[in-house]
């Protein structure tokens, strides 16, 4: 067997290279940082230092984790409320192009109109509650999924779809066996760029109106010229996404093990 | 015995594009038939149509004249929407490309058939694992497509096919792309599988050695449109020696007088 799991020893040493250009990007930045808040003061700039200790402060007391759970439950139910028929739309209309045209105009103004424009009108019909937070992560996902989810559907080979035809397959193994794998590439490709998306609109829905979550940290911190406030709850709103980014990476490694490895340098986080 | 499949004037030309002259037939007046459990090989130059012919018996595509019977009744048709690709699992195709389905592996693209047939029990797994030790793929089940050499590829797809035995196989030069000593090799295991089951194959090449060391009959196809030139019974007995078929009595004659109707 070929073991993918047990790098060879060029490609271990190379990871460690990797790791120590990370720490010096990371270092470089937090001087810079310094920096800017020794030039502007720490009224306008907080310093790094301010931001780990409230960081850690927060977290202790379970404030910031409970707003970044607000958050997180907002991104992941609008995720999957957006989601699921952005990859089953395409799937289900694969043997009916006519519906695909006539609805295409509509999906590319959805996908190209500024979806977080539509934050306020949402909080006037859904409330400053959790719903239309979902809301608009619904319309952001949505339309990125969709369009992924299409093109992966359109890329298919034929051949794989008249091979699998002529050994028996009725129209619903074609969809679930040929069709739906061969589009999970494009599927993941999709909501790389559409989680990322949802948790930046979630917080900024909760910036325009809401009484908990890490967007309204980050407004009631601005409020209260409380940057070291702001500066944490960007920062934990940064790593939720580096969190959902390494599910995906998981989980995409795991439902693509199929597919011929790729060069580990090629490799990236987003 | 009527025979199992009977092609009847079968002609082909593609749509015109738009604009231009009515493209030319790829196919005219195609008539042969095949008898239950014979191995026909059908030998034409490149271009000649062989995979557009497969193609429409294997209702991938569809023919524009004549009739194509199986087992005595019709199943031609004209519109693309009704075509029946392997009409009903009777007619297996071993396409030139193996068009294995990268996202399973060995194993799983072998009992894909049988999958999707509903026929998935201890017996066919145990056909299944038959097979597989038959062509030498024992120990690479789990392996995907991609980790697998071209002749590797090449025994799975044909094994995929065998495993839920249709009663005719296609196949489409399914050899061409392989190494002249892969290729011999791939040629035994396919001469021993069908001498164990004796299938109904129809087999198209362009290499005249091929035919004749496969066949029990070769037609020879003319160049566009394509008709059958001529028919040659091989005379050679089984079980055949692939590798020194060149040797056999009988080979050198039937070689050249094929290759006097191949143009």
């Amino acid at each position: 067997m070929i073991d993918a799991t047990a790098p060879s020893p060029p490609v271990r040493a190379s990871r460690r290279r990797t790791h120590l250009d990370h720490l010096l990007v990371f270092a470089i930045i937090i001087a810079l940082w310094s920096l800017a808040t020794w030039h502007f003061g720490t009224y306008w700039v907080s310093s790094p230092w301010a931001v780990a200790i409230r960081f850690v402060e927060t977290v202790a007391s379970g404030e910031l984790l409970r707003h970044a759970g607000y958050t997180l439950s907002e991104a992941a139910l609008g995720t999957l409320i957006g989601g699921v028929p952005a990859v089953l739309l395409p799937l289900l209309l694969r043997r009916h192009p006519v519906v695909v045209a006539i609805l295409d105009p509509f999906m590319v103004g959805g996908y190209g109109a500024p979806k977080l424009a539509f934050a306020p009108l949402f909080i006037v019909w859904f409330g400053i509650g959790m719903e239309s937070k979902v809301a608009l992560v619904v319309t952001v996902v949505f339309f990125i999924v969709y369009f992924a989810t299409l093109n992966g559907v359109r890329a298919l080979d034929a051949r794989l779809v008249q091979t699998a035809q002529i050994l028996g397959a009725s129209e619903r193994h074609v969809a679930r066996s040929i069709v739906l794998p061969a589009a999970i590439p494009s599927i993941f490709a999709g909501f790389r760029i559409a989680v990322p998306y949802g948790i930046a609109a979630a917080v900024i829905a909760e910036l325009i109106s809401a009484n908990r979550g890490l967007g309204y940290l980050v407004q009631n911190g601005a409020m209260n010229f409380d940057t070291t406030g702001v500066f944490v709850a960007v920062l934990m709103a940064t790593l939720l996404v580096q969190a959902a980014i390494s599910i995906m990476n998981a989980m995409e490694k795991r439902l693509l093990r199929w597919r011929p490895p790729s060069e580990p340098w090629l490799e990236t986080g987003t | 015995m009527s025979p199992l499949l009977e092609i009847k004037k079968l002609g082909k030309r593609f749509p015109a594009r738009h604009g231009r002259e009515p493209s030319p037939w790829v196919l005219q007046d195609l008539s042969f038939s095949v008898a239950e459990g014979e191995f026909l090989t059908i030998v034409g130059p490149s271009g000649a149509g062989k995979s557009t012919l497969l193609n429409i018996i294997a209702q991938t595509d569809t023919a524009s004249a004549g009739e194509i019977l199986l087992g005595g009744a019709s199943v031609t048709t004209r519109d693309p929407r009704a075509l029946k690709p392997g009409i009903e699992r009777r007619i297996g195709y071993v396409t030139q490309d193996d068009n294995l389905l990268p996202w399973r592996s060995t194993i799983d693209n072998v009992l894909f058939a049988l999958e999707v047939q509903g026929k998935l029990d201890d017996a066919s797994r145990a056909r299944a694992e038959k097979l597989i030790q038959a062509v030498g793929l024992a120990g690479f089940e789990t392996y995907y497509p991609h980790e697998l050499s071209g002749g590797m590829r090449k025994r799975t797809a044909l094994i995929r096919t065998l495993v839920y035995d249709p009663p005719i196989i296609l196949m489409d030069e399914p050899f061409a792309a392989v190494d002249a000593q892969t290729r011999t090799q791939l040629q035994a295991d396919l001469l021993r599988l069908w001498e164990m089951g004796r299938k109904t194959i129809v087999f198209v090449t362009h290499d005249i050695t091929e035919a004749i060391a496969l066949g029990d009959r070769a037609l020879v196809l003319s160049k566009q449109p394509s008709r059958i030139a001529a028919e040659h019974t091989i005379p050679i007995p089984r079980p055949r020696n692939v590798k020194d078929i060149f040797a056999l009595p009988g080979f050198a004659a039937t070689y050249e007088k094929i290759r006097a109707d191949v143009q």
